[in-house]
């Protein structure tokens, strides 16, 4: 039996629904762990650029820890080392916390990329008018830094899109831990794995798609655009003469 | 232009999944007879019968001796044995993609899996048993109604609860993990009830606090498995397993880890 | 005190000291493998995406796309459990290479995308009046100017890739977090409270991590301040 051979597309079909629930549970996760990154990278993102040192450190050391250490180290405390202290975390919320925390550590390191690279003069112009720190960033600095910030932003999602597998690892009924479960039962890996490459990849796509249109149009670094010019003299590329 | 990365990305997917199909090929029927290193996938995690010594590095047990002599009497005395270490999930792939040659693993024969490999009759029988903490309280197998039992992804625990709890007319939730290590901790952590493999297996992880209950289910006949395509193969070690019955060989190594039956 | 103390020694053991320390250097070693073949490959694709004619394009940017947009973890999976590997690379660990590898190529290729775009397009008219060909150019002039500028962001990867071997456990790969769970969960006498072993080496385990990925983002740190002063 080969490793595609129809009988094992047989039986994948026959258990799609399986595929389907998993796929919603997946989706359930990032829209959530999306949301919480967010949320996270934002405060904490803010955080990192105030006047006050103990905040500052705080900041630090929450981008520190979570970007240094193992998703699946973070997951695997959360689920089997938490409950012998009583915290006992359901596992899809463990997805969504466990995700969202260390994405939002990503997060919060672009967010004050993006509030250092605004010009020190936004911020003093916005004291001399009164606004108050919170209104600075709210209504000044941020919505310039955005365009900054998106591209990058983007690309951590799409990596907390595909984190959202780690799932599998806790036996926590997501798109990864079916398909897993699924191809270790009936032995039908290949057609398994093709499908759930699919899936992730009508998942992930979108938001790929998304930060490419971004990058195009606030990208601030420079297009090579002299380079087909160029290549053609090369004798490469479109127009090339010979 | 988006249509055009969509099609190119599947087609992408498509060649890869199509040079894992053709490509990396295993040997054939007759290289594999005549082998001077033979392969073979043992448990690292179960005393008795495969556990690692993380000192020495070597493998020790009743299934260890038993590959061993079997490889043996196939390939003479000269033979050289490596061992490499698989859990029920790695043990079956593995030896479909060719990398090991034999599988002694705690590998239980179910009319199911023997579509998908060879086996040799069985060397040692069984049971399915259930593990749980002494303080949960639980008596029986009925009284795991609604409870989640963790198994071993790709064993045979689940469909043997399944079966045995539609019978008892109880319902029951199953969460799997990829290694006997993490139903461990799953079960001390609270996150399933109760721990359920192969008793052999669970001995490794009985303690002062765990107890097992005591139900036994579908009985378990362990066979050494051999890739599909290895007909001969299979057939010698077939012939192996039955000289050792015959001359008391399997008998003693039994005896020596303690596992009469 | 005296069972924090008795914890602590059910767990470093020599032999379980040696054997998670063991399992650190298959770590090591799958990432760093990775990482390296993850630059020449991806710096292949990033050419071929830029420069290539419509097959060689067509192809990288397929390439780059399928692996960006799918789990790693599948990967690890779909290459440990379809794929045999050629002697004499029929370890385990091998098979995570390859996984990584493939994976971490397309995260590679881009980054050096944004590498080459960085560079200033003037360079190439120098070089060619200079009278360098295509080859010429790119290993003497651009690419070097492409690495330097992409630093940081290869040391970034570097990190995911070392914390990324974890994943490796789920296939019966020895490497560290794997052995640690092994500890965690081995048969010991129940003199010794479980739950602290448990926070024990999930304590030991983060530390280690982080004391390596730590390490390496400092030195990020440190080059991208030697670059802009």
């Amino acid at each position: 039996m080969s490793a595609f051979s129809a009988q094992k597309w047989e039986k994948l079909f026959q258990n799609i629904d399986l595929f389907i629930q998993g796929f919603g549970t997946t989706l359930y996760i990032v829209l959530l762990g999306l949301l919480l990154s967010l949320v996270l990278g934002a405060i904490f993102g803010v955080i990192s650029t105030s006047h006050n040192k103990v905040l500052r450190g705080i900041a630090r050391v929450y981008v520190e820890f979570f970007q240094n250490t193992p998703l699946l180290v973070q997951i695997f405390f959360l689920y089997n080392a938490l409950p012998y202290v009583g915290v006992f975390i359901p596992v899809k919320t463990i997805g969504i916390v466990g995700v969202g925390i260390y994405h939002g550590a990503y997060m919060a390191e672009i967010v004050r990329t993006g509030i250092e690279a605004t010009p020190k003069g936004q911020r003093d112009a916005a004291d001399s008018q009164g606004f108050s720190y919170v209104q600075t960033m709210l209504y000044i600095i941020l919505p310039q830094a955005l365009k900054v910030m998106l591209p990058p932003l983007t690309n951590v999602a799409a990596n907390l899109i595909k984190n959202t597998s780690i799932l599998a690892i806790i036996a926590g009924g997501d798109l990864m831990y079916q398909a897993d479960s699924f191809a270790s039962s009936t032995l039908a890996y290949g057609p398994a794995y093709v499908v759930v490459g699919i899936l992730y990849f009508i998942i992930c796509f979108p938001l790929a798609r998304l930060s490419g249109y971004l990058e195009r149009k606030f990208g601030a670094t420079p297009k090579p655009k002299d380079y087909t010019a160029l290549l053609s003299a090369y004798g490469m590329g479109k127009g090339a003469a010979k | 232009m988006r249509y055009k990365r969509i099609v190119s990305s599947l087609l992408a997917a498509g060649l890869l999944a199509a040079v894992t199909l053709t490509g990396c090929g295993a040997p054939d029927e007759e290289t594999v007879l005549s082998k001077d290193v033979v392969k073979v996938g043992c448990k690292n995690d179960v005393p008795n019968f495969g556990l690692m010594n993380i000192d020495t590095r070597e493998f020790e047990g009743f299934e260890i001796d038993v590959a061993r002599e079997v490889c043996r009497r196939i390939y003479g005395d000269d033979v050289k044995v490596e061992f490499e270490a698989v859990t029920a999930k790695t043990r079956g792939p593995l030896l479909e993609t060719g990398e090991l040659d034999m599988v002694a693993a705690t590998f239980t024969i179910t009319d199911e899996r023997k579509e998908t490999y060879n086996f040799t009759q069985p060397y040692y029988t069984d049971h399915v048993k259930l593990m749980v903490k002494k303080s949960a309280g639980f008596t029986d197998f009925k009284s795991l109604d609604g409870k989640t039992i963790g198994v071993s992804q790709s064993a045979t625990t689940e469909q043997s609860l399944q079966e045995a709890a539609d019978e008892a007319g109880i319902s029951l939730k199953f969460s799997g993990y990829s290694s006997y290590p993490e139903i461990k901790a799953a079960l001390d952590s609270g996150r399933v009830d109760c721990f359920s493999v192969d008793g052999s297996i669970l001995s490794g992880y009985l303690n002062d606090s765990l107890i097992l209950l005591p139900d036994e289910f579908a009985p378990q006949e362990y066979g050494i498995a051999i890739a599909k395509r290895n007909n001969k193969l299979a057939a010698k070690a077939d012939e192996a397993i039955s000289e050792m019955k015959q001359d008391g060989e399997l008998e003693k190594l039994m005896e020596r880890w303690g596992l009469t039956q | 005190m005296n069972e924090l103390m008795n914890a602590f020694e059910s767990v470093f053991t020599r032999s379980n000291i040696f054997y998670m320390f063991r399992g650190l250097g298959v770590t090591l070693y799958v990432a760093l493998i990775s990482v390296i073949l993850s630059i020449i490959f991806g710096t292949i694709l990033a050419l071929f995406r830029a420069y290539g004619n419509k097959f060689l394009k067509g192809f990288s940017v397929a390439y780059i796309e399928l692996f960006r947009n799918t789990p790693n973890l599948l990967w690890v999976l779909a290459i440990r459990f379809m794929v045999r590997m050629p002697e004499p690379f029929d370890a385990p660990m091998y098979s995570g290479i390859l996984a990584f590898t493939l994976f971490t190529s397309a995260v590679m290729a881009e980054i050096v995308r944004g590498g080459l775009n960085s560079v200033h397009a003037g360079q190439f008219e120098a070089a060619y009046s200079q009278g360098f060909n295509f080859f010429q150019t790119m290993v003497f002039i651009i690419l070097p100017q492409c690495y330097k500028a992409i630093v940081p962001a290869m040391l970034s990867q570097v990190i995911t890739v070392i914390k990324d071997t974890s994943f490796l456990a789920q296939v019966a790969i020895e490497e560290f977090f794997n052995n640690s769970k092994w500890i965690m969960s081995a048969q010991i006498d129940s003199t010794v409270n479980q739950s602290m072993r448990v926070f024990i080496i999930f304590g030991f385990v983060a530390l280690v991590y982080f004391i390596i990925n730590f390490t390496l983002s400092c030195i990020v740190r440190n080059s991208r301040k030697k670059q802009e002063a």
